[in-house]
């Protein structure tokens, strides 16, 4: 992906302190210091990694919807497909969920060939329609075929103990490490992406696909490329989730509350930016943490989701473009 | 096909069910030309250059671009091959700045060797959008907004420029700078020009050549004197045999 950035400061010397990059390298070195503060069997480690498994998900969304602009409703399929590959491949096949991810990751991408394909070439909301399709075909799949998925209780991966090479551990730590480098580079990718020429034709159909193509932006193969990428990027989350969980179940994977999830991190902190669905993550996360204590004294349920809904609201009333906001893109 | 011949429309029908559009449109344009097309309102101006640019296929007739039939070839091929175009109402990428917006159809054009970055600040340069640079299009008046549609026309090897309705909205001293910017196009650059627009005076200062539609036929097509003296021409603008564009 080569840079052609044309920022104000191209070529351009400048002597501004760069808070576009001290601010994300700032975060990870925090990051990186967390489990020496708060201990590696801490549970504020696993909420960490449940946040970065969560911002995962919601910076490969932002890759074809928030920067390609293709609103995807049912991105669980390609989340789906990448735990339940890894998790099948393992239990059955004893294959290393180091292969069984990539796999799982090139079988989304199949999928995603296949709905870029059938929708693309039709404008308006068959895009968005056909992934919420397959995603309810796919859940109904899951809960049919009990012997492979393990039906409607979902499937348990087989333990073995601490192992690098079926990457399962006892403790949350390995999960933190390989969730945060899995958001730093997806966060690298992102602007690297928004800078590239890709990134800009990505950006010029989601603004206007007559326009874009008169601009001489092949527009079918922008947006397939496009739905790829996040797709391989949405089963390689999948892949780490399972391996941190080691369960996955047609509802977690496939239904339509999780597709939603998805979208919520650059909904809420920037959708085609690349640091909005980090920030929205993260506060997503708290918000959760705080909704279920609240849960667990009130004996309310559900005040996750409510929650989630009144930030929503909040900022399509009030930052329509997300809190970091579209024209930030670079951050 | 003559050797110096850019574009030519042969034959073109279109039918959107029970309305023709476009019956058996027949022209052609040859390098360095500026050619006006206009017509009332409804005539298949617009039609037409959807079909030239690719929007729309022709349901019968062929368009024939440098040399090649491009009747079933994609918008943005057309345009990677030299031929671009505005839009009636500016459409622009609101999310990305006046510069990216330019650069956007410079990357998609350039070869392997191009100095694309050096075009854009030239062509910035040549429409006086240097200082507007990083600005967004919402920010711009609607001048300026048509001078970025005109500057990612023109990067990347333009050849063949549509402009529709390029003057509409437009103040008389901004509607004449960018006449000015429109004609150095075709004297400096050599970019053949066909325009869609409804200040005929205006048309018939810059065009060399006219052709005119009426209810999706070419009814006249030459020199602007000729063809404000045809009568038919006369007809389809005043419903009588008075100068047309008096």
């Amino acid at each position: 992906m080569s840079d052609t950035a044309m920022s104000p400061a191209n070529g351009v010397a400048t002597s501004r302190i760069n808070w576009r990059l001290i601010v994300p390298v700032a975060v990870i070195a925090l990051m990186v210091l967390l489990p020496f503060v708060v201990g590696t069997q801490s549970y504020l480690l696993g909420i960490a990694v449940r946040a970065m498994l969560f911002i995962a998900l919601g910076q490969a969304w932002n890759v074809v919807a928030g920067i390609g602009g293709q609103l995807s409703l049912g991105h669980g399929v390609f989340f789906g497909v990448g735990a339940y590959g890894t998790a099948i491949l393992f239990n059955s096949l004893g294959l290393t969920p180091w292969v069984g991810g990539v796999l799982g990751a090139v079988a989304s991408i199949a999928v995603a060939g296949l709905m870029g394909a059938a929708t693309f070439r039709l404008r308006g909301v068959y895009f968005a329609l056909a992934t919420v399709a397959i995603s309810l075909c796919l859940e109904k799949l899951a809960r049919h075929f009990i012997g492979i998925t393990g039906g409607d209780a979902g499937l348990a991966v087989r333990f073995i103990g601490d192992s690098l090479s079926a990457a399962q551990s006892r403790s949350p730590l390995p999960f933190f490490f390989a969730s945060l480098v899995m958001v730093v580079a997806y966060y690298v990718l992102t602007r690297r992406l928004l800078r590239s020429n890709f990134g800009y034709q990505l950006q010029a159909v989601r603004d206007d696909e007559e326009a874009a193509a008169a601009s001489g932006v092949p527009v079918f193969r922008t947006k397939m490329w496009g739905l790829i990428l996040s797709a391989g990027m949405t089963a390689l989350t999948g892949a780490l989730y399972v391996q941190f969980y080691l369960a996955i179940d047609p509802g977690a994977a496939f239904g339509l509350g999780q597709a939603i999830q998805i979208q919520l991190p650059s909904l809420i902190g920037g959708l085609g930016t690349a640091g909005g669905p980090v920030i929205g993550g993260a506060i997503m996360i708290l918000v959760s943490e705080v909704t279920n204590w609240l849960s667990a004294r009130t004996a309310i349920h559900g005040l996750d989701i409510l929650a989630y809904g009144a930030i929503l609201l909040i900022v399509v009333m009030f930052v329509p473009g997300g809190l970091l906001g579209r024209t930030r893109r670079g951050a | 096909m003559a050797q110096d011949e850019v574009l030519r429309v042969e034959g073109v029908s279109k039918v959107f069910g029970g309305l023709k559009a476009l019956s058996n449109v027949s022209m052609s344009v040859k390098r360095g030309e500026v050619v006006g097309l206009i017509g009332p309102n409804g005539a298949g101006k617009s039609t037409l250059f959807e079909v030239i640019s690719g929007n729309m296929r022709a349901t019968a007739g062929r368009i024939v671009l440098f040399g090649d039939d491009v009747s079933t070839v994609s918008p943005d091929r057309r345009r990677r091959a030299g031929m671009s175009r505005t839009f009636q109402k500016v459409r622009l990428f609101e999310s990305l700045t006046t510069q990216e917006n330019i650069a956007i159809a410079a990357m998609q054009c350039a070869r392997s060797n191009d100095d694309w970055r050096g075009e854009v600040q030239s062509v910035m340069e040549r429409l006086k959008l240097t200082r507007l640079a990083q600005s967004y299009p919402a920010e711009l008046t609607l001048a300026d907004r048509k001078k970025i549609e005109i500057g990612r026309a023109i990067v990347g090897r333009c050849r063949l420029l549509l402009l529709d309705e390029a003057l509409s909205g437009l103040t008389m001293d901004e509607a004449d700078e960018l006449v000015g910017v429109v004609l150095s196009l075709n004297t400096e650059l050599g970019v053949t020009i066909v325009v869609v627009e409804h200040v005929l005076p205006v048309l018939v200062s810059m065009a060399q050549r006219l052709v005119v539609l009426n209810f999706g036929e070419v009814i006249a097509d030459g020199a602007p004197r000729e063809v404000a003296s045809n009568e038919k021409v006369m007809t389809a603008y005043l419903g009588s045999k008075r100068g047309a564009f008096s």
